[in-house]
C-alpha cells in the first residue's frame, strides 16, 4: 500500500501548534488571503490566540475533525492546510477547508494536488459518501481548481457575501464516492 | 405600526425554560418529526439535559440567535419553534424552523410562522437576505417555503442517508426585494 498522503508535489503533514501558529500569523496579516478563506470580517489575532485555537483543535482531532498541513515535498515548506469535519457520520458526509497562505504557491497547482489528497484520504480511508465545500463567487482560482479536482456545483446562495460594497454568490459544490471512485480508481472499492 | 410578533393563526412567544423543555421533550419522541427537521440520528434526551440545553441558548448573545416560540392564537396553544442565526457582517440569517405538535400539520400553522420570521428578519433586524435547509423528502416544508417566496438555490446531491435511501440536501433562499415586491411594500 502506498503512502496515501503524499502526492508529487505536496504531503498532508500533521500540525505542530508552535510552528503552525507562526505561519498562521503571518498568512493572516494578508487580507486577501483571509477574504478568500473565509466569510469572517478581515481580522489579526495574536500569536498567543491562534496557538490556542490551533491547540483545541487539535484536541478534536481523529473523532469528527481531521486537519493536516499541507508541505512542498521539494523544500518541505509549510504552504498552508487542509481539513476534513465529519460532520455527520450517520450520513457519512464530510466538508473540507482548504487554505494555502504562502502567495507564491498560489496558481501553481499545489492546492489541487492537496485536494485530490484529503479526497483520497476521505474516500479510501474514512470511507465517506460525500464531501462538500462551499467556495465564494470571488474565488474564481479556487472555483477553477475544484472543479479540476472532480467537484460538481450544486447550488449558489444569491447574493450571500457582502464584501466591498456588492454582493457575490456563495457556491456550493460536492463529489460523490462513486464519481471520485471513477475518476481516480480503476478498481472499484 | 402594526404588532410583528403577530400573525393570522399564530405569534412569537417566548416561554418558561420549563415548559420549553417539556414541549421539546415530547416532541423528540417523534421520530418522524426529528427525521424532518434534523439530519442527526434520531435519540432520547433526559429532560434534565434538554433542560440545560435550553437554558444555555437562552443565555446566548441574542445578536448571535433570535429564537421564539410558537403559539396558536385561538387557543394560545405552544407548538413549536422558529429562529434566525444571522450574520451580521454580510446580513444574511439561517432560519430554522419545527412544529412538534402534529394536529398542527400541514395547515398553515408553520407557514404563518415563517412568514413572521421573515417578517422579523427584514423589518426588525434589517437584514438583506434569509437561507435556510431542508431536506428534499419533507415535501410539505418545501411547500410552505415556497408560499412564502423563497426559491431553491442549491441540491446537495444524496446528502442524506435515510431509511436506506439517499436523498438530496435542499438550500433556499430570500432576498429582502424578492420579499418586498411580495409584500407590495416599496424599498
Amino acid at each position: 500500500m502506498k503512502d496515501i498522503l503524499k502526492g508529487q508535489w505536496v504531503k498532508l503533514a500533521a500540525t505542530d501548534p508552535e510552528e503552525a501558529s507562526k505561519s498562521f500569523v503571518r498568512w493572516q496579516s494578508d487580507s486577501e488571503f483571509k477574504r478568500l478563506l473565509d466569510s469572517g470580517a478581515v481580522g489579526l489575532n495574536s500569536t498567543k490566540a491562534i496557538k490556542e485555537f490551533i491547540e483545541k483543535e487539535s484536541d478534536q482531532a481523529g473523532t469528527n475533525l481531521f486537519w493536516f498541513v499541507i508541505r512542498s515535498l521539494e523544500d518541505d515548506r509549510l504552504l498552508g492546510d487542509v481539513l476534513l469535519d465529519v460532520g455527520r457520520w450517520n450520513m457519512r458526509e464530510g466538508f473540507v477547508g482548504i487554505g494555502l497562505g504562502d502567495r507564491d504557491f498560489w496558481g501553481k497547482g499545489y492546492g489541487t494536488e492537496a485536494m485530490q489528497l484529503i479526497l483520497q484520504f476521505a474516500f479510501t480511508e474514512v470511507n465517506l459518501r460525500r464531501v462538500s465545500l462551499n467556495v465564494f463567487e470571488y474565488n474564481p482560482r479556487a472555483i477553477r481548481s475544484y472543479e479540476k479536482v472532480g467537484f460538481q456545483h450544486e447550488g449558489r446562495l444569491r447574493g450571500a457575501l457582502l464584501r466591498e460594497g456588492r454582493r457575490w454568490d456563495m457556491l456550493f459544490m460536492g463529489i460523490l464516492r462513486e464519481e471520485w471512485t471513477a475518476r481516480y480508481l480503476t478498481t472499484s472499492i | 405600526m402594526k404588532d410583528i410578533y403577530r400573525g393570522k393563526l399564530v405569534r412569537l412567544a417566548v416561554e418558561a425554560p420549563e415548559v420549553m423543555t417539556k414541549a421539546h421533550a415530547r416532541w423528540e419522541r417523534d421520530t418522524e418529526f426529528h427525521r424532518l427537521a434534523d439530519g442527526d440520528p434520531a435519540q432520547l434526551w433526559s429532560e434534565k439535559k434538554i433542560r440545560e440545553w435550553i437554558e444555555k441558548e437562552m443565555e446566548d448573545d441574542p445578536l448571535r440567535a433570535l429564537r421564539f416560540s410558537i403559539r396558536t392564537l385561538n387557543d394560545d396553544k405552544l407548538i413549536g419553534f422558529v429562529g434566525l442565526r444571522p450574520d451580521w457582517i454580510h446580513a444574511d440569517a439561517w432560519i430554522g424552523i419545527g412544529i412538534g405538535e402534529r394536529e398542527y400539520w400541514g395547515k398553515g400553522y408553520g407557514t404563518d410562522a415563517m412568514r413572521l420570521i421573515v417578517q422579523y428578519a427584514f423589518l426588525e433586524a434589517n437584514l438583506r437576505r434569509v437561507t435556510l435547509g431542508l431536506h428534499s423528502y419533507n415535501a410539505r416544508a418545501l411547500k410552505s417555503y415556497e408560499k412564502v417566496g423563497f426559491k431553491l438555490e442549491g441540491v446537495l446531491r444524496s446528502d442524506t442517508l435515510r431509511e436506506g435511501r439517499r436523498t438530496d440536501g435542499i438550500y433556499m433562499g430570500l432576498l429582502r426585494e424578492e420579499w418586498q415586491a411580495l409584500q407590495g411594500v416599496a424599498a
